[in-house]
């Protein structure tokens, strides 16, 4: 997963549902550790601006 | 700050500066625990991902200052589809709106005045456990610092890594988690200044949408669980709805937040040896109303006080720290799950069902008596009959 920083509203909701412990959140810039990511794409759905992409 | 948070000994280590975490290391603190609060954050309260109603604040001795007190609240009304007002004043509908960053900085204030430390700008990467307690490892401006604490409190909100790195199982199941939008917004037309509007429906599938008073402004947001449709686009058409009759014409926004409410109810293990999860991280939060400031804030200060006093007593084991779990389970427990079942019944209602079901009601009510509604909605209704025959 990537995610869009332009769209990105910093607000957790996509490190809330990671099992992975794949993301996470750094003042207001969510990373994503592409290795501990398994594309299960829970932070897509919860995300409410659409910012996460494939 | 580094001395604070260079190699370092708690007895209490608090992680997040919420109001869960602040309520709990300001208890912890006062009944003589050493105790520090990590807030990752370079500003406690930011960014805000909330409608900011709270509940009554007398409850936890806290006066509310006009300082962070933006508008009184005395109740609400419920929207149907068909437009239909149902009127709620009384009881736990009396509150507050706040402005969430001067009031989450507030109650941090509170807890440091009661001997609580505090690192800010400051992230936990790492917790490792050391026999008797847990290494708690941090980043604060790229360098990585050490302390010990015998009890590490996880009040890192929705994001709840913290009780995840201790292996309790925190993480959220995305269909339970409701994801909110929210202009905050001035020149809002209220039905009433001093109360909150709630609409039900297909403009908003799963959730609701709300305007709530803040003084000079509104906070106008949705919250909604749907795999296709984004939350900021219902929000933009919610926005320019009908039902609310043009009343946000001449509003326009001076604020954008947004966030995800858990609202699946509690996880089901909040402590373990040296651990104890609140707020949230725990789920302690409505899976009706996604309310959580007031849970947060009650459930802390039973993490804080029992903090204290396991390091009093010397023992920080789950054996001591169930107590915390025993008591927040004993008073929300059963309210908690309760609301759970409401709220799958309400989220499998069409729009027709919702109108049937606001037709049933009374116009104005005390208090939101779930049983007593479903008991005459389904008189009135017996189509409604097999979602309630649960709830009745």
């Amino acid at each position: 997963m990537k995610v869009n920083h332009e769209k990105c509203g910093y607000c957790g909701a996509c490190v809330g549902v990671c099992n992975k412990l794949a993301i996470e959140l750094v003042e207001n810039i969510i990373v994503i550790d592409t290795e501990k990511c398994n594309d299960c794409k829970s932070c897509m759905m919860v995300c409410p601006l659409n910012a996460l992409e494939e | 700050m580094r001395e604070l948070i260079n190699n370092a000994n708690y007895d209490v280590v608090v992680v997040g500066a919420g109001p869960g975490g602040s309520m709990a290391s300001y208890y912890a603190s006062k009944n003589g625990a050493k105790t520090l609060l990590i807030e990752k954050s370079q500003e406690i309260g930011e960014p805000v991902r909330c409608a900011e109603a709270i509940p009554r604040l007398e409850d936890f001795g806290i006066i509310p200052d006009p300082q962070f007190v933006r508008n009184h609240i005395k109740g609400g009304y419920l929207i149907a589809p068909n437009g239909k007002k149902i009127e709620v004043k009384g009881g736990k509908t009396d509150g507050h709106v706040v402005e969430r960053k001067i009031f989450d900085k507030y109650l941090a204030i509170r807890s440091a005045r009661a001997g609580t430390k505090m690192a800010v700008k400051s992230r936990v990467v790492g917790l490792e456990h050391n026999g008797d307690g847990y290494d708690v490892i941090i980043s604060h401006l790229g360098e990585e610092y050490t302390v010990k604490a015998k009890i590490v409190i996880a009040a890192d909100g929705v994001e709840s890594s913290v009780a995840e790195m201790a292996g309790l199982k925190s993480k959220k199941i995305p269909t339970q988690v409701c994801s909110c939008a929210e202009y905050e917004m001035t020149n809002v037309k209220l039905l009433d200044n001093e109360m909150m509007e709630f609409y039900f429906g297909d403009i908003c599938p799963k959730g609701y949408a709300w305007i709530f008073p803040k003084g000079d402004t509104a906070n106008v947001g949705l919250g909604v669980i749907d795999k296709n449709k984004k939350a900021i686009d219902y929000l933009n058409e919610f926005i320019e709805h009908p039902i609310l009759e043009g009343r946000l014409k001449d509003a326009t926004p001076i604020e954008f937040k947004c966030g995800g409410a858990p609202v699946g109810g509690p996880i089901e293990k909040t402590v373990d040896d040296n651990i104890m999860v609140v707020g949230d991280a725990a789920g302690q939060i409505s899976p009706l109303s996604g309310g959580g400031i007031y849970l947060s804030m009650s459930c802390g200060s039973m993490a804080g006080e029992v903090a204290a006093k396991s390091i009093k007593n010397n023992n920080y084991s789950k054996d001591a720290l169930i107590e915390y779990e025993n008591r927040w389970k004993e008073k929300y427990y059963d309210i908690l799950m309760a609301e759970l079942k409401y709220k799958n019944v309400l989220q499998k209602l069409t729009e027709n069902e919702l109108n049937a079901l606001a037709d049933a009601m009374d116009e104005k009510l005390e208090e939101v008596d779930v049983k007593k509604i479903a008991f005459k909605a389904v008189k009135k209704a017996p189509s409604l009959l097999k979602y309630f025959k649960e709830i009745i």
